[in-house]
């Protein structure tokens, strides 16, 4: 009860205060969609908050000499020319509240799954600066996600920045989970970012966590394709402002971004909107930087804490080597390539082993992983090289040493194999490919005839095209 | 108090100036407040269009500024030595510095009366780059590749071959690449005590496009200070040097210039020019320079790559089609070449075995196509030996390197180009026909072993 008069006395106040022009006041002269040209507002600074007449809010991005813009974030009402625009006189800063741990929340500090605002909440600037070099450390600490695949061959450690790309409907978002999931009990801070997603993949995603237990560390930011584009576009700064501050408390933190192609598209939505001359593919000039400051903000910070980051893009008919693609594998310190190809043939987690790329790769993992995984990093990749040319040949034909390799080969892609949700630990994985090592019991074949794998296998193959 | 902000956006402000003594490139400062910094960079009679060194954040309309010195001024002496500098010339090694002189960033390039082109190779013990682009101090070799292909790799080999092993000063430029790798690289060079003969200066790419596009004149200075001042040859890398282009189209956008296609900034190539006119060698000493460029979405014929690749004497292409089968380093030997590749320089042994490999390869991509629809029995007896040996020798041409031995599990190898000539000479002639194709995978030199 006296929380309620209090609150109407509050806002009664407030209203005062506006009408008597505590804050400074101007006037929306032009309304642009989600930009407004603002006049009367002279002592404003960049990035301040605005209000307009209680039916949006957003903040300064631009001033001129006789003029402001205002980029808005929130809109409740359409906004008229004529409408009274308030300069809040604070920077523009998003909420956050601790509470939000296991929730699906927005950049204002709401919990959208109980659709209310939560009671304790901080101030989050949009972006920080990113951390400098001498504040960074050797990434050399792994991350695991409980998949071969990564784990062993391309693995990730706490403060990389990995990429997942790939077509739709390849299993993007499901590494990312996986790795969520595989985080259970191990004192990881994981943010999943949804970045203008349809509601009800966002649903989809919180229900599968935190069936699978994974809410008590999980945190979950989420902008939809039916708000604001502008909104959407801070969202991941934001997220990154939240990563940070757990970052500088030690504590380890996962980002997902999910995905930034969307937002690459986004920007240049609102790139194009506040007519900025276009670059390649429409896209703005600084499309790059857009992500590069980003993605730089991944990084393992010398107080202990780490921000790893797992951007996923979203490619079209595999082709990794589009603009914003190539522009995000150029910040990131590898990536995973998923092929649609692999996953329609059942091999899932469908990574393309040979494109894919760790930058980092055994300094992140400890001795025993890195034995493993670099020995089958290599025979994988020389397996695959000639797999097509003797995929239809004739086993019982072959050299025995081809034989074991071509044996091998398959074994090493069947162990390869892993169902979603369920991770495999370090000693699991170290078994299942113990047997690369075993070579002893395979005989020397003669030098007299050449054993080049190529000429044996097309000769194979030629006899039995000929029978045919 | 020379003027006042009327006009602030994202990297850039309008000033009106109360003085007529403000010149294009002056940088400028918030009075009381030297967390924004300004330089001029178009005058408009009252008017200054200032692009920000640092972030606008915060700032408001009728802010005073003052003038506080005509261009970017940076250390000029022994004190650069061992140091980590940002775009600006201010250490961010968390060490303190005594200046004892400085310089502005910016330089006339070298005349061609001072122009020195005459010098000795630089052998660095990569295969591939010794036997088809050999460098030569006072080189500029580029390293082109797109996303993900090991330019980076490369170009910390040729720091560790390089200059590990010769008695050289060294600068390192990074300009819009990762900050993970900045740190990574310093404390390498720390923990192998080879920190004392190299600077380094970093605008990498969580920096805004103004530093971005300011690091390589300041890399540039302190290179021609160790090769005017000291006498020395000067080994500069740069990685990447596309990012300044990129970071030069980001501000000419911000100032609404009219661009060329694919958003880059008209003035690019006038811009490139007084650059790498700098980089050259005189009388005092010589800069040699390695130069990463990144080529945005695969594309070779991207005008910014074709312009940056006029200057340069050498050229290493990285292909993904290759870094895909695992052959790293993973080089385009057909558009890898250096001016060095001519008789009169590496002599005719060299030089013809340049030929027939390239002959052997470009053979071998034909017969690719016949053996996938006809297999290999088809073949004459002659293209038979030329497939495998053309095998032999993409598989040769891969490299354990000492900077990824954490990646392979594998220990780095130093080549002699002498043992590269001997290995491929006999790989050519057909006597390594009867060793298996994988034993020259990832190897060092190839002679020795048996």
């Amino acid at each position: 009860m006296n929380n309620e008069i209090k609150d109407s006395i509050d806002t009664a106040i407030d209203s005062i205060k506006d009408n008597n022009n505590v804050y400074p006041t101007g006037r929306v002269t032009k309304v642009n969609k989600y930009n407004v040209e603002v006049t009367g507002l002279n002592d404003v600074s960049f990035y301040e908050a605005i209000s307009i007449d209680n039916k949006a809010s957003g903040y300064v991005m631009g001033i001129y000499a006789n003029k402001i813009i205002v980029s808005l974030i929130e809109k409740k009402e359409e906004i008229i020319p004529g409408d009274i625009v308030y300069a809040l006189k604070k920077e523009f800063k998003c909420s956050f509240s601790i509470d939000s741990i296991g929730k699906v929340i927005d950049i204002f500090g709401n919990d959208l799954i109980a659709g209310k605002k939560f009671d304790k909440l901080t101030d989050i600037r949009i972006e920080n600066k990113t951390t400098p070099i001498m504040d960074r450390t050797n990434v050399n600490e792994e991350l695991l996600t409980g998949i071969s695949g990564i784990d062993l061959m391309y693995p990730i450690g706490k403060g990389q920045r990995q990429l997942i790309i790939g077509d739709k409907k390849t299993g993007k978002t499901q590494i990312a989970l996986d790795t969520i999931v595989n985080q259970k009990g191990k004192k990881v801070i994981c943010i999943y970012v949804a970045i203008g997603k349809t509601k009800k993949e966002v649903k989809d995603i919180y229900f599968e966590l935190t069936k699978r237990g994974a809410s008590s560390y999980t945190i979950i930011v989420a902008s939809f394709n039916d708000e604001l584009p502008t909104r959407t576009y801070l969202t991941p700064y934001v997220a990154t402002s939240i990563a940070e501050s757990f970052m500088l408390q030690k504590y380890n933190v996962l980002v997902v971004f999910d995905d930034l192609k969307k937002h690459a598209d986004v920007y240049r939505e609102i790139s194009l909107n506040s007519h900025k001359t276009p670059g390649r593919d429409a896209y703005p000039s600084d499309i790059f930087y857009t992500h590069s400051r980003l993605l730089e903000k991944g990084a393992k910070h010398v107080c202990g804490g780490s921000i790893t980051m797992l951007p996923i893009v979203e490619t079209k008919s595999g082709d990794i080597t589009d603009y914003i693609s190539t522009n995000i594998i150029s910040i990131c310190d590898g990536q995973l390539v998923l092929s649609a190809k692999n996953f329609a043939k059942g091999e899932k987690p469908a990574i393309d082993y040979g494109l894919s790329v760790s930058r980092l790769g055994g300094n992140v993992q400890t001795d025993d992983m890195k034995k493993v995984g670099s020995k089958l990093r290599r025979e994988l990749l020389s397996y695959l090289e000639v797999r097509e040319v003797y995929e239809l040949a004739n086993i019982d034909e072959m050299s025995k040493e081809l034989q074991k390799k071509l044996k091998d080969g398959q074994e090493m892609l069947n162990k390869l194999k892993q169902y979603k949700f369920s991770p495999r630990t370090k000693e699991e994985m170290k078994n299942d490919f113990a047997f690369i090592f075993n070579k002893e019991n395979v005989e020397e074949t003669n030098n007299n005839q050449q054993n080049n794998i190529v000429e044996q296998a097309n000769e194979i193959k030629e006899e039995s095209q000929k029978e045919e | 108090m020379i003027g006042k902000i009327i006009a602030i956006f994202d990297i850039s402000v309008e000033i009106v100036l109360e003085t007529n003594q403000i010149k294009v490139g002056d940088i400028l400062e918030v009075e009381n407040n030297p967390n924004y910094r300004f330089e001029v960079v178009e005058i408009n009679n009252t008017t200054a269009i200032c692009i920000s060194l640092d972030s606008t954040r915060g700032l408001k309309k009728g802010t005073p500024v003052k003038l506080v010195s005509h261009g970017i001024n940076i250390e000029y002496s022994d004190k650069i030595l061992g140091r980590v500098f940002n775009s600006y010339g201010e250490p961010i090694d968390k060490q303190e510095l005594t200046s004892v002189q400085k310089r502005v960033v910016d330089n006339e390039t070298t005349s061609l009366k001072d122009l020195n082109i005459e010098s000795e190779i630089l052998w660095t013990g990569i295969k591939v780059i010794d036997f088809f682009a050999p460098l030569q101090k006072g080189f500029k070799m580029g390293l082109l590749g797109g996303a993900g292909v090991g330019k980076t790799v490369l170009i910390k080999e040729i720091i560790h071959n390089v200059y590990a092993s010769q008695n050289s000063n060294a600068v390192f430029t990074g300009i819009g690449e990762r900050s993970r790798e900045g740190q990574e690289l310093y404390s390498e060079m720390k923990k192998s005590n080879l920190l004392d003969k190299m600077s380094m200066v970093y605008g990498q790419m969580g920096d805004n496009p103004v530093s971005r596009s300011k690091s390589v004149y300041a890399g540039l200075t302190l290179s021609e200070y160790l090769r005017d001042e000291k006498k020395q040859d000067v080994l500069l890398f740069i990685d990447n040097i596309y990012r300044f282009i990129q970071a030069k189209a980001e501000i000419a956008t911000e100032l609404k210039q009219i661009l060329i296609g694919n958003g880059y900034p008209s003035d690019m190539a006038s811009e490139m020019s007084k650059i790498e006119e700098r980089i050259n060698s005189n009388q005092n000493g010589s800069i040699t320079s390695v130069q990463a460029i990144y080529i945005p979405a695969d594309d070779l014929n991207d005008e910014s790559v074709q312009t940056i690749m006029s200057y340069m004497d050498g050229q290493i292409v990285l292909d993904r089609k290759v870094a895909e089968l695992g052959i790293y380093p993973a080089i385009d030997v057909f558009n890898s070449t250096s001016k060095l590749i001519n008789i009169e320089k590496i002599g005719e042994r060299h030089y013809n075995l340049v030929e027939q490999v390239l002959k052997t390869l470009a053979r071998y991509n034909e017969l690719e196509e016949i053996i996938t629809v006809l297999g290999i029995e088809e073949l004459s007896e002659e293209d038979k030996g030329i497939f495998y040996r053309a095998r032999k020798l993409r598989n040769y041409f891969s490299q354990p390197m000492f900077v990824a031995e954490p990646y392979t599990g594998l220990k780095g190898q130093f080549v002699k180009i002498e043992d590269i000539l001997v290995d491929i000479e006999n790989i050519l002639s057909g006597k390594y026909d009867d060793i298996d194709e994988s034993k020259f995978l990832f190897i060092g030199k190839y002679n020795g072993q048996q």
